[in-house]
């Protein structure tokens, strides 16, 4: 293939005119190429770390003559302030450090609930954007247009308000037998008594059904067996989950006073960031579903039709995972933009991330530290993201065509 | 070969071009060549800080701002309101970016000692309350075990209220909010049973109500919060000049001038203090770098302490708190003024 290119060596006079010595000279002459790119390259670098150190240093030196505390020796401090949701225990004498973690982990919460969410409903609209069924049509597209042109902020506090004005006080709570609670409180739901105990039981059934699924569904599938196994495990790890309730007891939500306590808890911030993050999001994804979909050559469509298959059949087994391979970078796009929009919860007060920095800024007036921080929490998480979405596309553009 | 020559040249250039530590300047003269006084106000604070419809800034903390800029420019009028939230107000500060914060904050020895900032005295003594709706009954704060607290983020009231319940072993769920507007709207919808922060704040929140008298302040008090007015630290002309400025005011009302009766009381009156202050006899504004009429048009253009009180926070006002004590010293209250003289 390289006929055409011409040869360096040949075309180079200096070679050609010390004949007997070309190669030693030639090899000299290389080796000083080399060490010349790796000392500019390294010059380069060392600019960089000269430039990064001095700003470094400038910073510093500013904080020092303003007479501004810095250093991260405060996370160690006690943060003084408690926080309203919680993944795990924190009490207000706990260091900024556990504060921090307690914002990431509701960030990580919200994230990948969100994820999930966007995802399934994206699907669902987008396979109703490629429907023939007008009506159908319409709702998806209506879908899309309303909730991908509105801004999020505003999506957000709307959801909030409506949450907050129409549920009634927990005292009137809108109760389902007992088992779950909705109110200005949020949403209190049973769970089984010793929940760790019955997450374990769960896990365990949903794994084992998703194993069995995945083989079962190789003998007779060619595409969409990781989906059945996937679907598979969920259920039986639901029903392992409800099972152990009934054999361990619920612990169901009680009003007390003011306090709803038994049962697990969702509140209003953190379901209304969930909804809001989840509909913005899926219906970004819905378009990359259609445009997936309408990306495949009408060949396959017609060569799938013509074999008998029906619609649902051949948008299931030849579109859909076709649309995929097309569909993953730019999901992983939306992923992140979920990740990031997250920080958002602000302004409905969930206490995300930005939410605990932003009360530590002012607690200890540390902002530069704590923006650094926080700076490289949602960096790390999107990395993350893409190292993932990377992995699934890789193996999703190996499978046989 | 030349590269090391060149590298350490870059080197030089690089440390000398970015680790010149900013100086922090003269506030006073960069105010008066601006012409302007640039100042961090609360965002929305009925009787502190808050704009009508039309723009215009009304409030005591406002009307600090405003002595400030009679006393260096001569003219209440010059000053840039800058609206600040919890969160931005000591990094605005620390930043250069306004000359004087006068935005109902409270003084710690944190805020004091670690942020850059140097508080020049208290305007307003304050303490943190609850504010709670009629039909829940509750009297006293102890009662609320249990309760959803509404907290603006990054205030003392978001420790305080943690510290208040973990003493009484009581249990709450904070709701954090980082505007007062997203707080009072979230606690009149009754997404919280309690909402918490400086009783001053509480009663202008109270009067941004659907109905004000469904909603009660606690009378229990968990908290001293003094409020004053903070500025850079490193410039200590500056902040002479600002915190002589706010006794300016206080010690005018102890004098009784007020705004209408200053012009006749400066020739009038021949009580040394008066005469003093008013710069008929003596050039106080001298050492503290401005003119000898400073506290004089202190007081005409904006009037004394208790004038401004009566304004934006007393019983006539909307907001409609009692002096209590911030009453003068006099009168049985905390305001005291070391003498101008």
């Amino acid at each position: 293939m390289d006929q055409g290119r011409p040869d360096v060596r040949a075309a180079d006079p200096l070679s050609e005119a010390a004949a007997p010595l070309g190669d030693a000279a030639w090899r000299a002459r290389r080796r000083a190429e080399r060490t010349r790119a790796w000392l500019v390259q390294g010059a380069l670098a060392l600019l960089l770390v000269a430039v990064v150190v001095g700003l470094a240093h400038n910073v510093a030196a500013n904080l020092e003559a303003r007479q501004i505390k810095s250093g991260f020796a405060f996370l160690r401090d006690p943060a003084g302030f408690n926080i309203g949701e919680l993944l795990f225990e924190y009490t207000s004498s706990d260091s900024y450090l556990r504060a921090f973690a307690v914002g990431m982990a509701n960030t990580l919460r919200v994230a990948l609930c969100g994820i999930v969410l966007a995802s399934v409903l994206g699907v669902a609209v987008g396979f109703m954007r490629l429907s023939r069924h007008p009506l159908v049509l319409r709702l998806g597209a209506a879908y899309v247009e309303v909730f991908r042109n509105i801004p999020l902020i505003i999506q957000l506090l709307a959801i909030y308000l409506l949450v907050t004005q129409l549920l009634p006080e927990s005292s009137a709570a809108l109760s389902a037998g007992g088992l779950a609670l909705l109110s200005k409180e949020g949403l209190q739901v049973a769970v089984p008594q010793q929940g760790g105990l019955a997450l374990l039981w769960a896990l365990i059934a949903g794994a084992a059904a998703a194993v069995l699924g995945l083989h079962a569904a190789r003998r007779w599938l060619d595409v969409g067996a990781g989906l059945v196994a996937l679907a598979s495990g969920f259920v039986a790890a639901a029903i392992a989950w409800v099972v152990a309730g009934f054999v361990l007891g619920w612990s169901q939500p009680v009003l007390d006073g003011f306090l709803i306590s038994g049962g697990a808890s969702l509140t209003p911030e953190f379901l209304s960031l969930w909804l809001g993050l989840s509909l913005f999001t899926s219906a970004s994804i819905a378009e990359l579903v259609r445009a997936g979909a309408e990306a495949v050559p009408a060949g396959q469509w017609h060569a799938a039709l013509a074999l008998g298959m029906t619609r649902g059949r051949a948008i299931a087994g030849v579109v859909f995972p076709q649309a995929l391979r097309l569909a993953i970078p730019p999901l992983a796009s939306q992923y992140m933009n979920l990740i990031k929009n997250s920080s958002l919860a602000v302004v409905i007060g969930y206490p995300d991330l930005v939410s605990i920095g932003n009360t530590s800024i002012n607690q200890n007036g540390q902002a530069l530290e704590v923006i650094v921080m926080v700076m490289a929490v949602y960096l790390s998480l999107n990395l993350a993201v893409a190292v993932v979405m990377g992995a699934v596309n890789r193996r999703v553009t190996r499978a046989p065509r | 070969m030349h590269k090391p020559t060149l590298l350490s040249a870059a080197f030089a250039i690089a440390a000398a071009a970015f680790s010149l530590p900013a100086h922090a300047g003269k506030t006073l003269d960069a105010v008066k060549a601006r012409g302007q006084l640039v100042c961090g106000v609360n965002t929305s604070g009925p009787g502190f800080s808050n704009a009508d419809s039309q723009g215009r800034w009304t409030g005591l903390d406002v009307d600090f701002c405003r002595a400030v800029a009679a006393a260096v420019l001569s003219d209440a009028s010059k000053v840039k309101f800058v609206p600040l939230n919890s969160q931005q107000r000591f990094t605005s500060l620390q930043a250069g970016e306004i000359d004087v914060l006068s935005r109902n904050s409270t003084w710690t020895l944190t805020r004091d000692a670690s942020l850059g900032v140097v508080f020049t005295g208290i305007n307003y003594f304050d303490g943190q309350g609850f504010m709670v709706p009629k039909k829940l009954k509750i009297d006293s704060a102890r009662k609320m075990n249990g309760a959803t607290v509404c907290v603006q983020a990054g205030t003392t009231s978001e420790k305080n209220v943690a510290d208040y319940f973990g003493a009484n072993q009581l249990k709450y769920k904070p709701v954090v909010f980082d505007t007062a507007e997203a707080i009072t709207s979230a606690f009149f919808a009754g997404r919280c049973q309690v909402y918490t922060t400086d009783m001053s704040d509480l009663a202008g929140a109270r009067t941004k109500a659907p109905n004000a008298d469904d909603y009660v302040i606690l009378p229990q008090v968990i908290s001293k919060e003094p409020l004053g007015p903070s500025v850079r630290r490193g410039d200590d002309e500056w902040f002479q000049i600002v915190r002589w400025t706010l006794y300016a005011m206080i010690d005018a009302e102890e004098n009784g001038l007020t705004q209408a009766n200053v012009d006749q009381q400066k020739t009038a009156n021949k009580d040394p203090n008066v005469q003093r202050f008013l710069g008929v006899s003596e050039d106080t504004g001298k050492l503290l770098g401005l003119d000898k009429e400073w506290a004089y048009r202190v007081v005409k253009q904006v009037g004394n302490y208790g004038e401004s009180f009566e304004r934006n926070l007393g019983p006539k006002s909307p907001v409609g708190l009692p002096r209590g004590v911030n009453n003068l010293w006099t009168k049985g209250g905390l305001m005291y003024a070391p003498p101008i003289r």
